[in-house]
């Protein structure tokens, strides 16, 4: 975890350089904000790091935002992570591949079958509702324009 | 006045007019449960249906549907972790918390009764302020609208740990969504930066993809890894008691309620600064208004006054808004900028005349912002009971249509792929964010205050060059600035020192 918490501090003062190293050939006007931004930017994620290194860093108490879930086994919750990314990420490739209309029935019906383990008839109906749902609102009544899928384009439908 | 404040309300009632406000009412429902669908594009598809209506029937239609939006929008936040609307994130960031601690009841009721007070309290303001605000909007130029941006974000960074180590993090989180909002092109030069040769970085990162991503990917995560429902294996509070409580809740902090409106309004009179500023400054208020470090530190974990704040002031600026639009015909955020196409479709022109010859319709549609409201809500309170139970919906089953909704919400801001990775990439960061104790809200604040705080910046040092600094509001707003930087040092020694005593 501490190691983790070390390579993001680190990878901040990364993006923080790189943003000074790319700034600094710009005009005047245009390097003005990111140079005043990502230079406080690179000495305070500094500061941080060698506080981390010096093993000073403040806890996490405290830090206004939300806590994970910490009662589930870290290599059970490191599993279902790498799960739900490969679904987020298989999503996205269904949308490149088929299109937003097309997908959202198929993703709806494969999470709940295979996921959730619903039962066929009950994925199926939920598939068949998403699509109805899909269609009445996005598509008819507020019009939103969805692309074709790649696989559609070179169907040429 | 009195006159033209009655006959404003006999317009809004008129049924033609009290009908056509319904029907917005219910698209601004749908819109506003909606991720990513945000009320100003409904408002912009609204437009071409209002040629054939009367000024009063349009502006009943257009603002009923806009400010229900912003109300709803806290729904989803609250029982999903998913912003319904980009003006209602900062509601995630407690709301969430406390439907997975099992109380979605008392957060809805919260959030809907301070959004209620805050939108009475922005019409309110909308029929006392227009005289009076013009002179103190006239005050304001470039610098001292920098300076206000700045200490925003100030506000929220300084209050982002429990210890001076603590707030580093912080302010790297705010600098860091700054220099977020700087890629794509310069707006006074036309200079491309950090834009990695991508057309789609051009116009530089979209407010949907990235506050979708940021908030609702990480919520999703954490509930596939815990695998219950949202509101995890606690037993069902009374639901009914629960939304009362939240009711209560804004009652009992009702000062709160009534600083955060106020809060909104400010900002939405300020041309520029947009819903995402406001509910953020309220955030902050809410969370600087603790007692002490101790009471803070609930900040983020489920506190109903970190969802009362955003809620009051989400709605309050509507009010406030209005005022600069209906005035002077300066539009304060995008929405109000299409609601001026709106006037200019009438053939009314914003300014002097909304204040004596059309001040009937001026007033309407501060009766319209109340009464839309007031039906809204009770409307909510009545079908709460059913909405809080899909917290207890097995998180197996939520999951697909959440990502659904979260994605379709995301492709709305270009209508390309890109937007979802752009949605992936922050959401992958902002998972980051939360495991290694980052703070997410100066990250947000910083990324929706930059464009704005840069163009001021650029604007202040071409007119004046460093001169401006020595501005009498801007040496004011510097010592604020230091004030509230300094205050949690300041409470967090004042306690250390009252603590041996106490011992």
């Amino acid at each position: 975890m501490r190691k983790g918490a070390v390579v993001f501090c680190g990878f901040l003062m990364v993006v923080s350089g790189f943003a000074i190293f790319t700034a600094t050939g710009w005009s005047f006007k245009t390097k003005l904000f990111p140079l005043s931004v990502a230079i406080p930017l690179l000495i305070l994620s500094t500061v941080q790091l060698i506080l981390m290194l010096l093993g000073k860093e403040e806890t996490n108490e405290g830090a206004m935002d939300v806590d994970f879930a910490t009662d589930v086994p870290p290599e059970i919750a490191r599993r279902r992570v790498v799960g739900v990314f490969c679904w987020i990420v298989g999503f996205i490739a269904l949308v490149y591949l088929l299109g937003f209309p097309w997908t959202a029935p198929l993703f709806i019906f494969l999470y709940l079958r295979f996921q959730s383990e619903v039962s066929w008839a009950g994925a199926l109906a939920s598939a068949a509702v998403t699509w109805g749902c899909f269609h009445l609102l996005f598509q008819s009544l507020v019009h939103i324009q969805f692309e074709s899928g790649v696989i559609q384009t070179w169907l040429g439908l | 006045m009195f006159d033209a404040f009655i006959e404003g309300l006999l317009l809004v009632l008129q049924w033609k007019a009290f009908s056509l406000m319904l029907v917005g009412m219910a698209l601004g429902f749908c819109v506003g449960l909606l991720p990513g669908i945000g009320g100003a594009a409904t408002l912009a598809l609204m437009i071409p249906f209002i040629f054939k209506m009367s000024p009063a029937e349009a502006f009943a239609f257009l603002l009923g549907m806009h400010s229900v939006a912003a109300t709803t929008g806290d729904i989803t936040s609250v029982l999903f972790g998913v912003p319904g609307e980009a003006i209602s994130a900062a509601t995630v960031v407690d709301g969430y918390p406390m439907a997975k601690r099992g109380e979605a009841g008392r957060a809805l009721g919260a959030a809907l009764m301070s959004s209620l007070l805050g939108a009475l309290i922005g019409a309110f303001a909308l029929a006392l302020a227009i005289p009076i605000v013009r002179p103190l909007v006239l005050t304001f130029g470039s610098p001292e609208l920098f300076m206000l941006g700045v200490i925003g974000i100030s506000c929220i960074t300084s209050l982002s740990g429990s210890t001076a180590r603590g707030q580093i993090k912080g302010f790297v989180m705010g600098l860091l969504g700054l220099l977020v909002a700087t890629i794509g092109q310069e707006r006074q030069s036309g200079s491309l930066r950090f834009d990695m040769g991508l057309m789609y970085l051009w116009d530089g990162l979209d407010f949907v993809p990235v506050l979708v991503g940021i908030f609702a990917i990480p919520e999703i995560i954490d509930l596939a890894v815990r695998g219950t429902s949202i509101a995890g294996d606690r037993p069902p509070e009374h639901l009914s008691s629960g939304v009362l409580e939240g009711v209560k809740d804004t009652f009992r902090h009702f000062w709160l309620v009534f600083r955060c409106s106020v809060v909104g309004v400010f900002v939405g009179i300020l041309p520029g600064a947009g819903g995402g500023v406001a509910q953020w400054m309220a955030y902050a208020h809410a969370v600087q208004s603790a007692k002490d470090g101790k009471d803070r530190a609930g900040f983020g974990k489920g506190d109903v006054r970190g969802v009362l704040g955003p809620g009051a002031a989400n709605n309050s600026k509507e009010g406030g808004e209005l005022i600069p639009t209906v005035a002077f015909g300066v539009p304060g955020s995008g929405a109000m900028a299409i609601l001026l196409s709106g006037f200019l479709i009438m053939g009314i022109m914003p300014g002097p005349d909304m204040l004596t010859k059309h001040l009937a319709l001026t007033f309407s549609m501060v009766w319209t912002l109340a009464i839309a409201n007031v039906i809204t809500v009770v409307l909510c309170l009545a079908i709460l009971d059913q909405l809080a139970k899909l917290t207890y919906v097995r998180g197996g089953l939520i999951i697909p249509f959440v990502l659904l909704l979260v994605f379709v919400g995301s492709y709305t801001a270009n209508g390309q792929i890109a937007d979802l990775m752009v949605t992936l990439i922050f959401g992958v960061l902002s998972y980051f964010m939360v495991i290694f104790g980052w703070p997410r809200p100066p990250f947000v604040l910083g990324f929706v205050l930059g464009k704005v705080i840069e163009t001021y910046l650029f604007i202040s040092m071409t007119r004046y060059g460093f001169a401006w600094l020595t501005h009498p509001i801007v040496v004011g707003l510097i010592v604020l600035m230091a004030i509230v930087i300094a205050y949690p040092y300041v409470q967090q020694r004042r306690q250390r020192s009252r603590e041996p005593l106490h011992a």
